[in-house]
């Protein structure tokens, strides 16, 4: 009886926090239907979401974020993966290099756009580059590549901050299959290239797929950088929602938690992948034991 | 004859390899190593390369203020300590039940356990604020605490999970058939072997804390200043050699507290053979 209660009493603090999050969630998804009694909305509706799908400013800052997030998640993952097998194979999986993959992970969004004012701004390091190499003759000719209506210096913080993540969440796995599996395939035959082709990267293919879904629903959902980055129109989704959140007229609050609702629709299908990913990433790999 | 060309070939792929890994470092160090000279830095004008003047204005501007620095000092790093010595505490209890036991609801539970990574802190935080503000939570400190913890807990179950599944519950069985009690058998056997990985979860959830600006912005409503709350002004009214200085200063101080946490971890596993983690 006592080891049968065992793991509900471990879970307590836990599912105390779930619960304060699901709050989060669930009040996020009833303000998105309209639904706020405190203000006098009670009807259910659907109104606020047909609202942000139709209304030029809004549909933009869905499209821009979207893309942000698909270019950041998309390019952070191909290039980790990449380096991570480059450095697989140089046997680089400890020491000096990785102590300089884990550097950008320690350091906070916020910094990373001081980064990227310090580099990309048309004050910045590449534009004097540029300048100093004759290929642009003054600084209003560097291409602006913050507070940009197309992202681009969003996305190059993204990839600074996240191609370093994906090799940090693989290597490990990809150093242990590439050592074990990779081997044997050598000896059978198979060549350098080939080997990290059709036995590496298929057996890591579901850590890297949620190291894509983290980083998608990750640059969906973040504040900081568009926030210092973006540019004036079009803002991106959560900083549009924070607009409305703090609108003085408070029946804007449901066009925010409709565009927060966008977001929870896509991370949710976002999760149950990633969760779907990770049960059969530890079957294969407990059926690979 | 036949080898030489394929030599050839072979030594060109390399140099491509490390041409590509030394351009992937540079590319790492170059901003950090810019943010340095800006924090010395008093006159960079357009175009120059290297500034023109150095002082040490920022750092002495910040350090003159030093009562505002230490508040700031304290707060932040006793938030995101809170939070990771927390997050390592409730992810070992979690990580257990999840991996050891056998109950109904256990995958909706590791579901919503790992379902904050998924969902973004902005969404949560302007969900959450209303219920923050009636328990009275809003704007203090321990309200930030709760907040974070619930972003950063789900990185330290998924290190912890791991770390537990490795370690199993074979040996600690063995303590209790030895006469052990339950209590003991955790914290004498299980508990020296997971602090590597102890060390790695305090680490990620103290600098998923640390990072946070959005959720700190709205549940400690600029009541509750850390460091990213104070940095975004100076970004956003360009004060560049401040920004960078608070940077180095902070970053400087991550790194400290990581060592320190090190030290500790290592002074309490020190008597302990590690070599059964495997």
């Amino acid at each position: 009886m006592q080891r049968k209660l065992t793991p509900y009493i471990l879970l307590v603090p836990q599912i105390v926090l779930t619960i304060f999050f699901l709050i989060g969630l669930i009040t996020g998804i009833t303000q998105s239907l309209g639904v706020i009694p405190a203000f006098g909305l009670r009807e259910p509706t659907l109104f606020y979401y047909k609202e942000i799908l139709t209304k030029p400013d809004m549909v933009n800052s869905v499209l821009y974020s979207l893309r942000i997030a698909l270019f950041s998640a998309l390019f952070s993952t191909a290039a980790g993966v990449l380096l991570c097998a480059l450095l697989v194979n140089g046997c680089r999986t400890k020491g000096k290099m990785m102590r300089i993959v884990q550097l950008p992970i320690i350091v906070p969004h916020v910094v990373v756009a001081l980064f990227a004012i310090n580099i990309c701004s048309q004050n910045g390091l590449l534009a004097r580059l540029a300048y100093a190499f004759g290929l642009i003759g003054e600084q209003q000719q560097f291409p602006a590549l913050i507070y940009d209506a197309g992202g681009f210096g969003i996305i190059l913080a993204y990839l600074w901050k996240e191609i370093p993540f994906i090799i940090y969440f693989v290597i490990a796995l990809m150093a242990n299959i590439d050592g074990k599996l990779g081997e044997a395939a050598v000896n059978l035959g198979a060549g350098k290239v080939q080997t990290f082709l059709r036995v590496t990267l298929p057996l890591c293919a579901s850590t890297i797929s949620s190291g894509f879904l983290i980083i998608f629903v990750f640059a969906l959902g973040a504040y900081e950088l568009p926030f210092i980055l973006g540019a004036t129109t079009p803002k991106a989704l959560p900083v549009q929602a924070y607009i409305q959140y703090t609108h003085p007229d408070l029946r804007n609050r449901p066009y925010a938690m409709a565009l927060n609702g966008l977001i929870i629709v896509i991370s949710l299908v976002c999760a149950g992948l990633y969760f779907i990913l990770m049960t059969r990433s530890q079957k294969k790999l407990a059926g690979k034991k | 004859m036949r080898e030489e060309p394929e030599k050839a070939v072979k030594k060109r792929r390399f140099m491509i390899t490390d041409i590509i890994l030394i351009m992937f470092v540079l590319a790492i160090i170059l901003p950090v190593a810019v943010m340095l000279v800006w924090t010395v830095t008093e006159r960079w004008a357009w175009p120059d390369l290297w500034p023109q003047v150095f002082s040490l204005r920022a750092l002495d501007g910040i350090f003159q203020r030093s009562e505002v620095l230490t508040k700031l000092f304290a707060s932040s790093i006793i938030i995101s300590s809170a939070v990771a010595l927390l997050s390592v505490a409730i992810g070992t209890m979690t990580a257990r039940a999840l991996v050891l036991y056998e109950f109904p609801g256990k995958g909706l539970v590791y579901f919503l356990t790992v379902l904050p990574f998924m969902v973004p802190a902005t969404v949560f935080a302007m969900g959450v604020q209303i219920t923050f503000i009636k328990l009275g939570l809003n704007n203090t400190v321990a309200g930030v605490v709760i907040a974070h913890l619930i972003c950063s807990l789900p990185y330290g179950v998924r290190l912890l999970m791991d770390g537990t599944a490795a370690v199993g519950a074979r040996l600690e069985e063995q303590a209790r058939v030895l006469g052990a009690s339950a209590g003991q058998a955790f914290f004498r056997v299980t508990l020296p072997i997971l602090i590597p990985v102890i060390l790695s979860a305090f680490c990620m959830s103290y600098i998923v804390s640390f990072s946070q600006y959005f959720l700190t912005l709205l549940i400690g409503g600029g009541q509750v200043k850390t460091f990213t709350i104070v940095m975004v002004p100076y970004l956003q009214s360009g004060d560049r050699n401040i920004a960078c200085a608070y940077s180095v200063i902070f970053l400087c101080i991550t790194l400290a507290v990581f060592a320190i946490f090190e030290k500790i971890a290592d002074r309490w596993s020190r008597n302990t053979d590690t070599a059964f983690y495997t």
